[in-house]
């Protein structure tokens, strides 16, 4: 059986598409078959993201209404070969998407692939209903700021009770928390909410918390999920993701700010 | 000019009147302690005019006067179709004489009793469907989502997101932080009260009276309860 699983938080701008692209790639790097699907039908973003928007021919629309095979959409990532990306279409709008066909493909998807990742669009609107209604797991995206924390807070409740496991009173949506764009020093400084703050209000199971980094937007521009910028602290805290979606108890980092003076360094922890 | 600051107008009150058909204190006294403690609540403070036309034989005026407001009611006179002699007696005591309207003295009399009754049969009902049953929630009740306990006291165990809204007609118990609104009370119950574990609501009500956060700075962030005193709101710590 397939994973489905959704990312999603209500609020735009968090980092969904970044994170989605991200978890797409690593857990292929691990050896799982992975279809990343962009939901974001009429803002199509993913497949630049991922570096392949010149290799769009047919899209999920395409599928939907049967002009085109799953196997003439979906594109194969030319960095790691167990990943594809089904990707949206830019001149459609979210209307063309309904739940019958969607959950047709999903099954269709699920025969080949082991993780099937849902990029949402932003809102609670059709669109976003439709990318969580299949899903078994669910990563909140959410940026330590009150405005994201509420909106997560509102599709929390929508996983509850919009979804197909709510309607047809299966086990609940697991959910996790993925807090992006964290920034210690301006939490120290007060500027932020803290990742104590955003997980009480929320309580939910932390999955993972990137920090704010300029190699973020350095690899969306150039297409290369920033994954696979093993140097950079965000690289390294989505590869902490994957770890722990697999089962792994991997211990949270970038939580601190850096300590920058001789004293520190010495006697710091 | 010189009386300018007070004015006298005539008003028309509907007044509680106890028909006595006895004039042994004893009795009256064994009939108003069951009849108070169906409703002490009720009765309390009521102003009482005391219809005197049914009694046989005289009764101490002063002694009534006093078993009266040994029940807390408030006393304001006599009334009743008696002899002026009689009503003379009564004024010179000092009491005063209540004159109701001729027509139908009797009809408005009984009216009058009816209207208490079914006043007391209607507190006594309240009484009785305050005693609610608890509608329980487990979980966290998140941004957008609301929750009514229809004639039930509420309980969430769990927090109350900011932006949700939970109502109940009796009781609101969080155990979790009420960040969202609170609604207790909903149908109109001055003794519903609202507890939860870290008080950070947007909003608290109780039978109508409301409170915003910034009302709340005294027990913000730490366990408390609303309730109404006096029809104010009061939060009060929890533990």
């Amino acid at each position: 059986m397939a994973r489905i699983i959704v990312v999603t938080s209500g609020k735009g701008g968090v980092g969904k598409t970044t994170s989605s692209a991200a978890i797409g790639i690593g857990l292929a790097l691990k050896g799982h078959k992975v279809v990343l699907i962009d939901f974001d039908i009429g803002l199509r973003n993913l497949d630049l993201i991922m570096g392949c928007e010149r290799r769009v021919v047919y899209d999920f629309v395409n599928v939907i209404n049967g002009e085109a095979t799953l196997n003439q959409a979906l594109i194969k990532d030319k960095r790691v070969s167990s990943l594809s990306i089904l990707p949206a279409s830019q001149t459609r709008d979210k209307d063309a998407l309904n739940k019958e066909n969607v959950g047709k493909v999903l099954e269709e998807l699920g025969k080949t692939f082991d993780y099937i990742i849902c990029d949402s669009p932003a809102g609670i609107e059709a669109g976003a209903m439709m990318a969580l209604y299949f899903a078994d797991e669910a990563i909140v995206t959410t940026n330590p700021e009150v405005s994201s924390v509420r909106d997560s807070d509102r599709i929390l409740g929508m996983l509850a009770s919009r979804s197909r496991r709510a309607e047809l009173g299966l086990e609940p949506i697991k959910e996790h928390l993925l807090l992006t764009r964290y920034s210690p020093k301006r939490v120290e400084e007060g500027e932020m909410l803290s990742v104590e703050d955003v997980v009480d209000i929320l309580s939910i199971p932390l999955l993972g918390v990137i920090p704010e980094s300029q190699s973020v937007l350095k690899a969306s521009n150039a297409g290369e999920p920033v994954i696979l910028d093993v140097e950079s602290d965000a690289g390294k805290a989505y590869q902490d993701v994957i770890d722990r979606l697999l089962g792994e108890t991997v211990e949270f980092r970038f939580l601190v700010a850096e300590k920058k003076g001789i004293f520190s360094r010495m006697f710091g922890g | 000019m010189a009386d300018a600051s007070i004015e006298f107008k005539g008003s028309s009150f509907t007044l509680s009147v106890l028909h006595l058909r006895t004039s042994k204190l004893a009795n009256i006294r064994a009939d108003l302690i069951k009849k108070v403690a169906q409703a002490p609540d009720f009765f309390y403070l009521v102003p009482v005019v005391v219809n005197i036309e049914k009694l046989m034989a005289a009764i101490d005026y002063q002694a009534l006067k006093t078993l009266i407001e040994e029940f807390n009611f408030t006393f304001v006179g006599f009334t009743g179709d008696v002899a002026t002699e009689q009503r003379k007696l009564i004024r010179e005591l000092g009491f005063s004489f209540v004159n109701t309207t001729k027509v139908s003295t009797a009809q408005k009399a009984a009216i009058a009793q009816e209207s208490v009754t079914t006043e007391v049969a209607k507190i006594v009902a309240s009484t009785e469907c305050h005693l609610y049953t608890d509608k329980v929630h487990r979980g966290q009740i998140r941004s957008g989502q609301q929750l009514y306990a229809k004639d039930q006291n509420l309980v969430v165990i769990g927090s109350v997101s900011a932006g949700a809204e939970v109502i109940a007609d009796g009781n609101i118990h969080v155990y979790g932080s009420l960040r969202g609104r609170a609604i207790a009370g909903a149908k109109g119950h001055h003794k519903a009260q609202i507890y939860c574990q870290n008080l950070e609501a947007e909003l608290v009500s109780i039978n109508g009276n409301y409170w915003l956060s910034e009302s709340m700075e005294q027990h913000w962030g730490s366990p408390a309860f609303i309730h109404l005193t006096d029809s104010e709101l009061t939060s009060s710590k929890l533990i």
